[in-house]
């Protein structure tokens, strides 16, 4: 058994709209004259440390809490999980 | 869901000709449930909608009464179950933006949000997730676009596990020279403000006039995201248009999107319009049926003369606000649709805003008798403690800290009695006077599924109990009916009799219903409808603020009186559930001229500072009403039983637990008493002393010279306040 990093990123669908990240590219990015920044999405992060045997098995609990404890909507929520190098 | 091949027909007809693709998707928007009020318009017409403080009654967006001569109060309810039901953050929060948008369509400013919330039991993971999902999604929005949610009402229920009710109201305040009444005319231009137009919530009503799938991923073109920043916007920017005079008519777009907006408004008035899809701002490339029905949020339509559009474009720009000049109106009564140069749609506008009503099959099903059952012989009644420590802990009783605690309930400065404190929210007008007004949502999903008529009747009852306890006067109400699949007679019959009972009981108590809304389709998968719901959110008139009055006890040595007649009305109530699991029997008779003289004695007494306190008795019955007004108040209290004015009980349970209506229990000023006495004889009203205020914090209740319930004030409030242990640690 040892301590892997396994990351999880939560985003809204492709499809599903992100006010917030609307909100920072409108409001602050072109704003501020970038105009180079074509969109911006936003997320959530979280950064678990499991132990486990494996890798494979870390990111396996890693799916299984979110899923489970709906950390995510999976009808509205992309995730990723994988590991943190 | 689809057109039906009869509806297809009709549509032939009106066009006299095969329909296009659009106008399909045109007729499917408007003709579904949520937006036609195809099966409920006929009974509809049974609620009573007039008074002398009615300006704008039911039919627009939002009804408008009159508060005092000068002021008028805007509210609505709305209800968001669909959504919710799915993504409970988002269908929440977005439910939330739909209500404030109607309430601005007249130009009033919204300055308070309630919340009707019938969930599941927080045990159950599923709808654990969904309360907080809900919950969380409406204090987010709400604090964001910073306007305040002051009350509500919450009940827990396992028919709501996976399909929860979640209604939502907005009150808006405007002077009444403010408001805008204007109506469209042929020439004045139509524009679309707010949200860049995008597929999300593509036939969203349509969604929602159905019942959910089992798998739910693939109704991925309903879910929206609320976008609370672009709503505040549309809130200022809109008071600014407003207050200069720039509009003359606003429309949401909400429910069938486009379509729904210039149908209504044409048919309204009698009008027809012209409309270039390709000059709407959109997110994303759409075909013209997509610009026609999608539900993007947060959009509003301004009718704007042509000669003050310039001022309109200079306030919208300066709040960054996107916008779209699309088109305009014209005599005919014909809606035209053109994109790029090409007609893709040309629908006559009555036609298509008011499909023909049904007269749905209606009938009761034989679970329906257990309304009518007489409550006889229960088991012999539990210890007094024990019965009220497992109400004052039941989810449906215990202390709403755990949800209003998430809101901000102050920004706005305009509240007076805090949640929780008060039988309903008092708030300030805010006009440099002590003027203001009470609001306050209520529902009983027990009562209605058991006796559907007399269940929405007291729903009715108790919003008007709740507005007086405080101090004020009802002037009118809007009402959500919750109801399963109109296709289904056994379903229909409960929205039916449910209507029946509001109309019945608003037109007794003389309180106009101004507005309201529909919800069908509110069954699983399998079928099953949820416990059909009738909520009713009131509006009171308040002169002084001041004298506004809260539940907690306050003086020691004062007396504390029962207003009203206590019967054995223990069907349906809180007690026989939590005791002794039966949801069943007669529930507690709608008393409309009872309600009135008590409501009407207590006006007085407040009005002559007779009280500290007061309190409608409602769910748990006195003993828990007492108990509640102990807690809040840190304060003991000895009272008798024996001195209760009771009518036929034969068990002391009857006394403590039923649900009688049209009663209230206050706390009267010691020097007040005889005072007290002398104006209930003259107003011919049933009232019992039946005890002290204490200060210390025991709770008693004697029979004779024995105490029959006895407790230290510490373990009911614990009790009380065990609703956030039981959502928190539920899972």
């Amino acid at each position: 058994m040892s301590a892997h990093l396994v990351e999880v990123i939560i985003t809204n669908k492709s499809g599903v709209r992100d006010p917030e990240g609307e909100t920072i590219h409108k409001h602050l990015i072109l704003k501020k004259g970038y105009s180079m920044v074509m969109g911006v999405r936003t997320g959530k992060y979280l950064l678990m440390t499991v132990s486990a045997s494996s890798a494979e098995e870390a990111i396996r609990v890693v799916k299984e809490v979110c899923e489970k404890l709906r950390i995510y909507n999976p009808i509205v929520h992309d995730i990723e999980v994988r590991l943190h190098t | 869901m689809p057109l039906s091949p009869e509806e297809i027909n009709e549509i032939r007809r009106v066009l006299g000709r095969e329909p296009t693709v659009e106008e399909l998707a045109m007729f499917e928007a408007q003709w579904s449930e949520h937006c036609s009020y195809k099966s409920s318009r006929i009974l509809l017409r049974l609620l009573p909608a007039e008074s002398r403080y009615v300006v704008v009654g039911p039919g627009r967006d939002a009804p408008a009464v009159k508060l005092f001569k000068d002021f008028v109060v805007v509210f609505k309810i709305e209800s968001h179950n669909h959504p919710s039901a799915v993504d409970p953050y988002d269908g929440a929060a977005t439910g939330i933006g739909g209500i404030v948008r109607d309430i601005l369509t007249l130009g009033a400013k919204p300055v308070a949000l309630l919340d009707m919330l019938y969930m599941g039991e927080p045990v159950d993971p599923h709808a654990n997730w969904l309360i907080r999902g809900i919950v969380k999604g409406i204090s987010d929005y709400g604090n964001r676009i910073g306007v305040p949610t002051v009350a509500g009402d919450t009940w827990f229920d396992a028919s709501f596990n996976t399909q929860p009710l979640v209604n939502v109201a907005c009150v808006g305040v405007a002077p009444l020279n403010n408001i805008v009444l204007g109506s469209p005319r042929p020439g004045d231009l139509i524009v679309i403000m707010g949200n860049a137009t995008g597929k999300d919530g593509l036939l969203g009503s349509s969604f929602a006039s159905k019942p959910l799938a089992e798998d739910t991923d693939k109704e991925i073109g309903a879910v929206q995201v609320g976008d609370p920043l672009t709503e505040k916007l549309l809130i200022d920017s809109l008071q600014i248009l407003v207050s200069k005079g720039l509009v003359k008519y606003i429309k949401d777009l909400g429910g069938g999107g486009l379509t729904t907006a210039i149908s209504e408004t044409c048919a309204d008035h009698g009008l027809g319009a012209v409309i270039e899809l390709d000059k709407m701002h959109t997110r994303q490339k759409l075909v013209p049926l997509e610009l026609l029905v999608s539900e993007s949020q947060e959009r509003m339509l301004i009718v704007v003369e042509p000669s003050r559009l310039r001022e309109v474009e200079e306030v919208l720009t300066s709040y960054d606000m996107p916008y779209s000049v699309i088109g305009y109106f014209t005599e005919d009564g014909l809606i035209r649709i053109f994109y790029k140069g090409a007609k893709v749609a040309e629908v006559p506008a009555k036609e298509l805003a008011r499909p023909r009503a049904v007269r749905r099959a209606s009938h009761p099903p034989a679970e329906a008798l257990k309304g009518l059952k007489p409550v006889y012989s229960l088991p012999q009644e539990p210890s007094y403690i024990e019965s009220l420590v497992k109400l004052l802990s039941s989810p449906n009783i215990a202390s709403k800290r755990w949800v209003y605690e998430q809101y901000d309930h102050e920004v706005g400065v305009r509240s007076v009695i805090k949640p929780g404190l008060g039988d309903a929210a008092v708030l300030r007008l805010l006009d440099g006077s002590l003027r203001g007004f009470a609001v306050k949502g209520d529902a009983n999903p027990r009562y209605t599924s058991i006796d559907p008529f007399h269940g929405a009747a007291n729903s009715v009852a108790e919003c008007f109990r709740n507005l007086v306890a405080v101090g004020s006067k009802p002037i009118a109400i809007v009402d959500e009916l919750n109801a399963g699949n109109p296709e289904k007679p056994d379903h229909f019959w409960y929205f039916e009799m449910m209507l029946k009972g509001v109309a019945w009981m608003a037109e007794e108590l003389g309180l106009p219903v101004v507005g309201g809304k529909v919800s069908f389709y509110n069954e699983d998968y399998r079928g099953r409808q949820v416990k059909p719901t009738t909520t009713i959110v009131g509006v009171g008139r308040v002169q002084d603020v001041s004298k506004a009055m809260t539940m907690d006890l306050k003086e020691e040595g004062s007396a504390i009186a029962v207003v009203g007649v206590t019967y054995p009305e223990l069907g349906g109530t809180e007690y026989l559930y939590r005791l002794f699991g039966l949801e069943e029997g007669e529930i507690p008779r709608p008393r409309p001229s009872s309600e009135l003289r008590n409501a009407m004695f207590i006006l007085k007494a407040v009005g002559m500072n007779m009280l500290n306190a007061v309190h409608d008795v409602g769910v748990g019955g006195l003993a828990v009403a007492l108990a509640e007004m102990a807690i809040l108040g840190n304060m003991g209290i000895e009272v008798s039983v024996d001195r209760i004015y009771a009518r036929g009980v034969q068990r002391i349970d009857e006394i403590l637990f039923s649900e009688t209506q049209a009663r209230y229990v206050v706390e009267v000023k010691s020097a007040r008493v005889e005072e007290f006495k002398k104006l209930a004889r003259r107003l011919g009203v049933h009232i019992s002393i039946i005890g002290n205020v204490l200060d210390k914090p025991v709770f008693t209740i004697s029979k004779g010279s024995k105490y029959i319930l006895s407790a230290d004030l510490s373990l009911l409030r614990d009790s009380y306040n065990s609703l956030e242990r039981v959502i928190e640690g539920g899972v």
